[in-house]
């Protein structure tokens, strides 16, 4: 029937008839079925899944045909073309251009590294920093959200102004300040220790800078919840703070965290980009479309490809996320005007 | 017209065309007490490492201060080989010598003055020397021969005993240890130009420079993003007191600039939007620019060695054979490649140019097969290694394919990129952590190949901040044969062959990974005049002969 509308019969007594055949539907089954209907997003959902799926083919590209790793250098190597051999970079110092060829199909960078390998072993390393820093970010903000939102009072205030300090540094230079300090000395907090060169620098980083911008609002929405009729219902029914918390006002919160992950994995790939191409984030040799692009920032008069091929990778990645974002946030609550505070 | 009227006409003609006249002298005096004019602009990836005489050590640095800071001797104002020819600076004439080699005589010029007033004294040379001990710069090393200077060092003695100066006569006698062939050349550095006592004597003095004695001042810095040099208003005075070699400037003011993009650079030179770069144009960049700007792009010859350090006093480095296996993995070629053509492969210590320098191959390749075999012998315990770099782009290039050589050969290798006006500060302080191994070039300071072996190889020379001697090398044995050679004369016989032996004892023991040799450029823009423009052997591009095009 469409629509799922079920029409009520009423008999003589005044009890509804025909109720026995309604399909119970769920608010994630309405939820997806939204979304099937919002095609934009789907269509840009599946781009992202086809961009990750190309970037998680890095390997077998870079073992079964270009037959090189991201990061080996290849300066002085010839490779044939159209019967010639030919310079992988000239003595001159230019490097091979892209063209129709398996190896080296986007070309090399001036040390001889293939461009197609390093572009996916990079959205490899962009899209996994973007993801799990989402994941970081999501912990604390749920935790720091929860505590304040819950209790209140000084719990609150301390947390909210904490939330604040981070808040009142814009987040390119903070991330910038922790990433050129941390680049350099590692990490040392106890028996943690992590290397200045580690992809977990940039991703806790990140996922650190971002927490406020997702705890405030959730903060918010537990505030509101933490008013309502069910959770005195479960206080009185004698539930424990932490079981409230996590059994009752996450629940209720869960489609906005996943909106709100949807959307912070997008910024973080932003982000993420603009401090390698500082500095800051992922360290060379490595390759992320940021680095990629601050390596060919230097040559962009002349090889202008091996910057503007990483920059649309990441335009395309964050395009997606963000029109998925919105689709799933249309779908999982059409009313909601959450978005990601900056 | 009435007769009365005539004389009144002829009188205001008189008065206007006087007036004219005078107008023209004023004009013409105002602008002829010096040659040319005008502003000019320099930019450089990497700001100097200090703007102080006592303590810059680095090409960016030395260039910026040699038409600053004039000491008692200095170096001819000429290209090629004469521009190594050491001339009087702010002393008279050149040393007078004793027979043993040991003691030196000059005399101050009288009634010089420093761009703030200040008058120049005998004195000040001192006070410059017990600085350069004070604020521990990588240049004292050269130093360290004259008579007290360790008491002083020890804090023993409150000045350095064996100088000796008179403010009246300007007269001022330097006491050496032992004989020391290099010392002429030593007191043309600005490590040795005297800086009045106003100076701090124990600090970095980059953000307050002292006044200056040479043609330009340095009115403004903004470390590590700009600074202005402009007329010294007192250089008349070291000119009239007969400092002839001390070339006077020919434009007012010069702003150097740092600018981390070689490419804007390049395109800065190209639209005249820059007046000079003093790097390179970087690889990508240099076949445009040789093709295009042929009138006023030009390849420099220099004295200069490029290699990699290894620290010998730690693991897995300490290790003769894994120093001896990257020797044999790296490849020269590929190098060069990265600085689009312009490096010329070695595998030794004096480059070409230098006395002392013949040529020699002790580990043919690259053989990274031979590599891999020698460091399969050694079996170091640490193989977890990190690279240092500068995040010049060449640099950058150099640093990334040098850490996949030491990975491809079996290595765990990180590669570490820092500021560049900050590196060589940063790998020479010995509480810096993991320094293993990394980038570094030499430029000669000095004609003379002792230059590439005291600050860089001296086992003394190991200091706490400020060193030179990235690989901690410290052979007991080659140190010594450095003093016997030092104090002799480079065009004494057998003396050039000792140090090419020495050269190759060295590269035995593999204390570093040399790789080349790098010819620098001249790119300048239109408006300056680029045939008057000139790359100093020593200095690199010579500021005082900047000049507008006409």
């Amino acid at each position: 029937m469409p629509g799922g509308e079920v029409p009520l019969h009423l008999d003589l007594s005044g009890s509804a008839v025909g109720l026995e055949g309604v399909e119970g539907r769920s608010p994630w089954y309405l939820a997806y079925l939204r979304l099937r209907r919002n095609k934009v997003a789907l269509a840009f959902g599946g781009l992202f899944i086809a961009i990750v799926l190309f970037c998680l083919a890095g390997p077998l590209w870079a073992t079964h045909v270009a037959g090189t790793d991201p990061n080996t250098n290849h300066i002085t190597d010839t490779i044939e073309i159209g019967g010639e051999e030919t310079d992988v970079v000239a003595p001159n110092g230019t490097p091979l251009g892209p063209g129709l060829h398996a190896k080296y199909l986007l070309g090399a960078d001036q040390n001889g590294r293939d461009v197609m390998v390093r572009l996916m072993y990079g959205g490899r390393t962009s899209i996994y920093i973007g993801v799990v820093a989402a994941l970081v970010t999501t912990f604390f903000a749920v935790l720091v959200a929860l505590l304040a939102g819950f209790y209140r009072g000084w719990t609150d205030s301390a947390l909210s102004r904490f939330m604040d300090v981070i808040w009142a540094f814009p987040v390119l230079l903070l991330g910038i300040a922790l990433g050129t300090a941390l680049a350099v000395g590692g990490l040392k907090l106890g028996p943690i220790v992590i290397a200045g060169d580690s992809l977990w620098i940039p991703i806790l980083i990140i996922g650190f800078v971002y927490v406020p911008y997702m705890a405030r609002p959730l903060r918010g929405e537990i505030l509101a919840l933490r008013e309502k009729e069910f959770i005195e219902a479960a206080t009185a029914q004698g539930k424990g703070s932490w079981r409230i918390m996590f059994t009752e006002l996450m629940p209720n919160i869960t489609s906005t965290i996943i909106v709100f992950f949807t959307l912070n994995i997008a910024n973080n790939m932003l982000l993420e980009s603009a401090l390698s191409f500082l500095g800051a984030g992922v360290q060379p040799p490595n390759a992320s479309w940021g680095t990629m692009i601050a390596d060919g920032y230097q040559t962009i008069y002349t090889a202008p490809h091996l910057t503007i091929v990483p920059g649309l990778m990441i335009v395309l990645t964050v395009l997606s996320l963000n029109v998925f974002g919105d689709g799933l946030r249309d779908a999982l609550d059409p009313r909601a005007k959450i978005r990601l505070e900056s | 017209m009435s007769k009365a009227w005539k004389v009144l006409c002829l009188g205001a003609i008189t008065a206007l065309a006087a007036l004219g006249l005078v107008a023209c002298g004023d004009s013409d005096s105002s602008g002829g007490s010096s040659s040319g004019g005008g502003d000019v602009n320099v930019t450089m990836t990497s700001f100097p490492d200090y703007i102080d005489p006592q303590l810059s050590y680095t090409l960016e640095g030395w260039e910026v201060l040699w038409n600053t800071y004039v000491p008692l001797l200095t170096y001819k104002h000429e290209a090629g080989e004469d521009g190594t020819q050491v001339v009087p600076g702010l002393a008279e004439d050149m040393p007078e010598i004793s027979a043993d080699g040991k003691t030196y005589k000059l005399t101050l010029r009288s009634g010089m003055k420093y761009s703030d007033g200040t008058p120049i004294k005998a004195s000040d040379f001192t006070y410059a020397i017990e600085r350069l001990f004070d604020v521990q710069s990588g240049g004292s090393v050269f130093y360290e021969g004259i008579v007290g200077a360790s008491d002083y060092v020890a804090g023993k003695a409150d000045t350095i005993s064996g100088i000796t100066t008179d403010d009246k006569t300007g007269e001022i006698t330097i006491q050496l240890e032992d004989a020391n062939g290099t010392f002429t050349d030593l007191l043309g550095l600005m490590f040795a130009a005297p800086v009045p006592p106003s100076t701090p004597k124990d600090k970095n003095a980059t953000n307050d420079p002292p006044p200056s004695s040479g043609p330009f001042e340095i009115t403004s810095v903004d470390a590590p993003h700009t600074l202005v040099m402009e007329r010294n208003p007192q250089f008349k005075t070291v000119q009239d007191a007969g400092a002839n070699e001390v070339a006077d400037a020919q434009v007012d003011k010069i702003t150097v600039t740092q600018n981390k993009s070689n490419s804007a650079q390049v395109t800065g030179v190209e639209q005249n939007n820059i007046d000079f770069m003093v790097d390179p144009p970087d690889a990508d960049r240099l076949p445009e620019v040789q093709a295009r700007f042929s009138d006023r792009f030009r390849l420099e010859e220099s004295i200069n060695t490029y290699y990699f350090w290894m620290n010998t006093q730690e693991p897995p480095f300490d290790d003769l054979k894994v120093r001896q296996a990257v020797n044999y993995a790296i490849d020269p070629e590929a190098l060069n490649r990265v600085f689009g053509g312009r490096l010329a492969p070695t595998q030794q210590i004096l480059p070409p140019g230098m006395p002392g320098y013949e040529q020699y191959t002790l580990y043919p390749g690259p053989d990274l097969d031979k590599a891999k075999q020698l460091l399969a012998e050694a079996d170091p315990s640490d193989k977890d290694i990190t690279v240092w770099t500068d995040d010049e782009p060449d640099r950058k290039r150099i640093g990334a394919y040098y850490q996949d050589v030491l990975n491809q050969m079996g290595f765990n290798a990180s590669l570490k990129i820092i500021a560049g006006d900050v590196y060589f500060t940063t790998i020479g302080n010995a509480s810096t952590p993991d320094l293993d191994t990394g980038f570094s070039d030499w430029i000669q300071d000095f004609p003379h190949p002792d230059d590439f072996f005291r600050p860089l190889l001296n086992g003394e020379n190991n200091l706490p901040t400020n060193s030179n001697n990235f690989s901690h090398v410290d052979i007991p044995e080659l140190d010594k044969k450095q003093d016997e050679l030092v104090q002799k004369q480079i065009t004494d016989e057998g003396v050039t062959d000792d140090y090419a032996a020495l050269d190759k004892a060295y590269m035995e023991q593999a204390v570093w990974a040399p790789y080349g040799n790098e010819q620098f450029t001249t790119f300048m823009s239109d408006r300056l005049d680029f045939g008057q423009a000139y790359s100093h052997l020593l200095f690199s591009q010579d500021y005082s002969a900047f000049a507008l095009s006409n």
